[in-house]
């Protein structure tokens, strides 16, 4: 288990995050990823 | 013959391989801003660091307007070549299968090596004249994130379909790659991605003319 990278994001559409991941914070081939919201979420 | 190298912000090999494309036909490069390719037979993706490989390698690139363009050629059936960061382009866009990690050594290689082609597919675009010979090839490579990997399944699946183009040759693998892969057809044939540099291997001063017959072979695949 390594992490890759934390990435911090102010998002307008948080339901989009998902799709995000998977289309370009996250290889979903070769990486998992977890989506945590803080603050106001 | 029209070939067209894609150059993103980042790229560093697209002169090399335009001059590769040229000894063949006519060669132009392809700001990565363009959408409109149809006037090209052939695409290469050359080696760099599009975007400063942010995220991972390829990642941004892959949704360059040009590189939508190029999703509709290799769609159609037209060769497409990726070339170390091109390769890692195709396979982030999805037109490759599998993806290419850090070296297993975690250091940047740089060298040349003999590569052996491989795979039955008759379509693709591997050098008729390097499987007369054996299959082997002298090509430089030098990169840091070029170890091929694919989940067992899809490497079954690749290996099934004949979709190996390269092998390092018995002994120079200098990545950890999986079974030894340097480069990988789609399953149509007419994309390829391959680690090394065939580009920096068609003047003879620089010890090989070898690469040049990738190129020669994505000529007459256009054809």
């Amino acid at each position: 288990m390594r992490v890759g990278r934390m990435v911090e994001l102010e998002a307008d559409d948080p339901a989009r995050l998902a799709e995000l991941c998977e289309k370009l914070l996250a290889n979903p081939l070769i990486e998992d990823y977890e989506i945590e919201s803080v603050d106001g979420a | 013959m029209r070939w067209g190298v894609l150059q993103f912000p980042g790229s560093c090999d697209e002169r090399d391989a335009l001059h590769a494309c040229s000894l063949i036909g006519e060669a132009r490069l392809v700001w990565h801003e363009e959408r409109d390719l149809d006037g090209f037979d052939a695409i290469v993706v050359p080696g760099g660091f599009s975007y400063g490989d942010y995220l991972r390698a390829g990642a941004i690139a892959r949704f360059s307007p040009a590189m939508e363009a190029v999703a509709e050629l290799a769609a159609a059936g037209r060769p497409v070549l990726g070339i170390c960061n091109g390769f890692q382009v195709l396979c982030e866009a999805d037109l490759l299968p599998g993806a290419l990690l850090r070296n297993e050594s975690l250091r940047f290689i740089c060298r040349q090596l003999d590569l052996v082609a491989d795979g039955p597919n008759p379509v693709d675009i591997r050098p008729e004249s390097a499987r007369r010979r054996g299959g082997v090839l002298s090509i430089p490579a030098k990169h840091g994130e070029g170890r091929y990997w694919a989940p067992a399944a899809m490497l079954d699946a690749i290996e099934a379909n004949g979709q190996v183009a390269y092998r390092y040759a018995p002994g120079q693998n200098p990545n950890g790659s999986v079974h030894d892969i340097a480069g990988v057809t789609n399953e149509a044939g007419n994309v390829l991605g391959l680690m090394p540099h065939p580009e920096h291997a068609v003047d003879a001063m620089t010890g090989s003319t070898d690469g040049l017959k990738v190129f020669e072979r994505m000529a007459a695949v256009a054809a």
